[in-house]
């Protein structure tokens, strides 16, 4: 059975606190639901939900859609914000979990990651050292996601050439973005060569393409 | 107890009235009595949300059973709501629930655990939340949307066809028959059939030729692709097999040296092959960029793999030789007979990376670069006889051999033969000259496999 591996890091400093962090578990809530609806989502895809403030913590370790159940995300009051520390924990979970072919195991679909913040890395320097780790690991693609004002996507820059942003981070606005990312998930699992990567679908007018 | 109260009041304020002593009784006793049950209450509650109330996700049509436990001190009474409408049955234990059952509807269902302080009305009941997911049936969900009339390089959904060759001097001869369909995941999006083939006997020299083609379900025009790489291929094929009487006297001459790979016979039949279905898959490769260039687009935009295999019948065996580039399989399957194993060859290597989906194309330039690149996806061989040559898409063959070590494992095969035609819902009769064949294996690709609905094609000399 090939699966299709859907890692989703968030931002849960406290910034994100009070209508942020609802809005994003609304739409967290929501592709779920999305994707349950589709029967090749549901049949392949494994999502993994990674948060990351002081502490960086898998608060779902790569699930089949079928059994997955979203737990509470917490926020603290304040404090840094470790991006860094959390792309550390995906190398380590990709390299764990993710089955690659061979003569007597078939491969999953290539990963797809998702990264969400509101503002930017306070743990620079393993931040910097973190990105060639996870370029050296195979994704489909890779999104980043600037939301809300303070939020800088200079850093994500390095990171992917899919840096977007949001202007707002009301519950309407979080809902498009996690409503493109099942679009992009329903499309995950196709064939494409050894090397290209699949065009992402176009986004809503709330998700701006920065370049 | 009560003249003490009374004793206690006088004291403190001299004689009031019985009036308002009973109003301060009846104040004070609510006031007490209020708190109280807010305490029992409140500790009640926080060993009932202590409790793990985390139950597993059911899904339609999957028998489900789970225990949830509900015991807890000083909880006399509780009642389970919510499972109405899902089709689940919740019996009541001493210590708990046991839901079970078959689930009928999928979504999110919010169930109330009821529960009271000891000697409490349940009417005033406290409650415990918790949602019970039920996942639909993917069956169900499966869409077949028909595919917009006005794009470009329109091609039917399914196609099939039987190649009746008939016996000669009263020796039955071989047939060949094929089926494609289009896939789940294409018809839940209204999107086309990426998939392709192309069958050919020569009623006089009595040479089979088959094409079976994958175009990748990410690039654009990849049907066209397909089906430019099966048109063309097997075009140059018949064309080069038309006269090939020295192509012949070389095979002849082969089947007498089969046994010596350096020798001369062979590498005269290496040639040939070259020329043949090597030009032919090169031919089918330059004809897509061609077209490619035509739109003026680039031709990955028509990426597609390519099973080719020739055959024919010797008085001293069977001829094959295939090009293969991409996933998928190609198999020369020979039955047990008389207590012997059953054998198994996949003629080439399929093409497949780390990952699920990664292959390589016709259409890369790679794999035409040199002419050992080349010569690596060339294969042929003689055999005495055998049971199928069976070329297939990724559609047909991940479901069922999933890894090349299932690929090449001769028992995999002789059970996928005995599949096709055992079948329950959808058997094929692969008797000589059946006909109505080419519809029982379309019928057959109908079958379920999770996660595994891509095109499907597959075409069988038998």
């Amino acid at each position: 059975m090939r699966r299709l591996p859907v890692y989703i890091l968030i931002d849960t400093s406290g910034s994100m606190q009070g209508e942020p962090i609802e809005a994003v578990k609304v739409g967290l809530a929501d592709m779920v639901a999305t994707l349950r609806q589709d029967p090749y989502a549901l049949e392949t895809v494994c999502i993994s939900i990674i948060t990351y403030d002081r502490d960086v913590k898998q608060i779902v370790p790569l699930t089949p859609l079928e059994d997955l159940q979203l737990p509470e995300i917490t926020t603290p009051d304040s404090g840094p914000t470790h991006t860094g520390a959390a792309l550390e924990m995906l190398c380590q979970m990709y390299s764990k979990d993710v089955n690659r072919g061979s003569s007597e195991q078939k491969g999953d679909w290539m990963p797809l990651l998702f990264l969400l913040t509101d503002g930017k890395p306070s743990d620079i320097q393993v931040y910097n050292s973190a990105i060639p780790k996870v370029k050296q690991l195979a994704f489909t693609n890779i999104v980043a996601c600037a939301a809300g004002p303070k939020a800088e996507t200079e850093p994500l820059k390095k990171l992917t050439d899919n840096v977007y942003s949001l202007d707002t981070m009301d519950s309407s606005t979080f809902r498009k973005f996690f409503q493109w990312i099942s679009m992009q998930v329903q499309a995950g699992g196709k064939s494409m060569g050894i090397t290209d990567n699949i065009e992402l679908p176009q986004p809503p007018a709330e998700v701006n393409i920065v370049i | 107890m009560m003249e003490k109260i009374l004793d206690t009041i006088k004291q403190l304020s001299g004689d009031v009235s019985q009036n308002l002593i009973d109003k301060f009784l009846s104040n004070a006793v609510t006031k007490l009595w209020t708190e109280y049950i807010m305490d029992i209450e409140t500790i009640i509650k926080t060993k009932v949300d202590s409790l793990k109330f985390s139950i597993p996700n059911a899904s339609v049509k999957k028998g489900y059973h789970i225990e949830i436990p509900f015991n807890v001190e000083d909880v006399s009474e509780f009642l389970l709501e919510g499972l109405e409408e899902t089709g689940l049955n919740a019996e009541k234990t001493d210590n708990g629930y046991i839901i079970s059952g078959t689930p009928v509807k999928s979504g999110t269902f919010p169930l109330v655990m009821k529960y009271r302080y000891e000697g409490c009305l349940l009417g005033k009941s406290l409650e415990k939340k918790f949602d019970l997911i039920i996942n639909p049936d993917p069956r169900d969900l499966w869409k077949d949307l028909p595919v917009p009339e006005d794009i470009e390089y329109p091609k039917k959904n399914e196609d099939k066809k039987y190649v009746k060759v008939t016996a000669l001097d009263g020796t039955p001869r071989k047939d060949i028959v094929a089926a494609s369909k289009r896939g789940r995941s294409h018809a839940n999006e209204g999107k086309p059939r990426d998939d392709d083939f192309k069958l050919y006997h020569n009623d006089e020299n009595d040479w089979y030729v088959i094409a079976v083609a994958d175009g990748a379900g990410s690039a654009k025009y990849s049907r066209e692709g397909s089906r430019i790489a099966c048109e063309t291929a097997v075009n140059h094929c018949i064309n080069e097999l038309k006269n090939c009487e020295k192509f012949e006297e070389n095979i002849q001459q082969y089947n007498l040296f089969k046994d010596d790979s350096e020798s001369e016979a062979r590498k005269y039949v290496g040639d040939d092959i070259y020329k043949i279905i090597g030009a032919a898959a090169f031919k089918a490769h330059k004809a897509i960029d061609n077209e490619a260039d035509n739109k003026g687009v680039a031709s990955k935009l028509y990426a597609t793999t390519l099973l080719l295999a020739i055959a024919k019948k010797f008085n001293f065996g069977w001829f094959v030789a295939t090009f293969w580039v991409g996933d998928g399989a190609i198999c020369l399957y020979t039955e047990d007979k008389n207590g012997e194993q059953p054998k198994s060859t996949l003629l080439g290597v399929p093409d497949e990376g780390e990952y699920a989906g990664q292959t390589r194309f016709l259409t890369m330039p790679e794999i035409f670069k040199d002419s050992t690149s080349l010569y690596k996806r060339l294969r042929f061989r003689i055999v005495d006889d055998f049971t199928a040559l069976m070329l297939m898409t990724d559609g047909v063959s991940d479901p069922w051999f999933e890894t090349d070590s299932n690929l090449n494992n001769p028992e995999k095969w002789q059970k996928f033969y005995q599949e096709i035609q055992d079948n329950k819902e959808h058997p094929v009769l692969l008797d000589d000259d059946n006909e109505q064949a080419a519809q029982q294996l379309l019928d057959w690709l109908d079958f379920w496999s999770p996660g595994n609905h891509d095109d499907r094609t597959i075409a069988i000399l038998y």
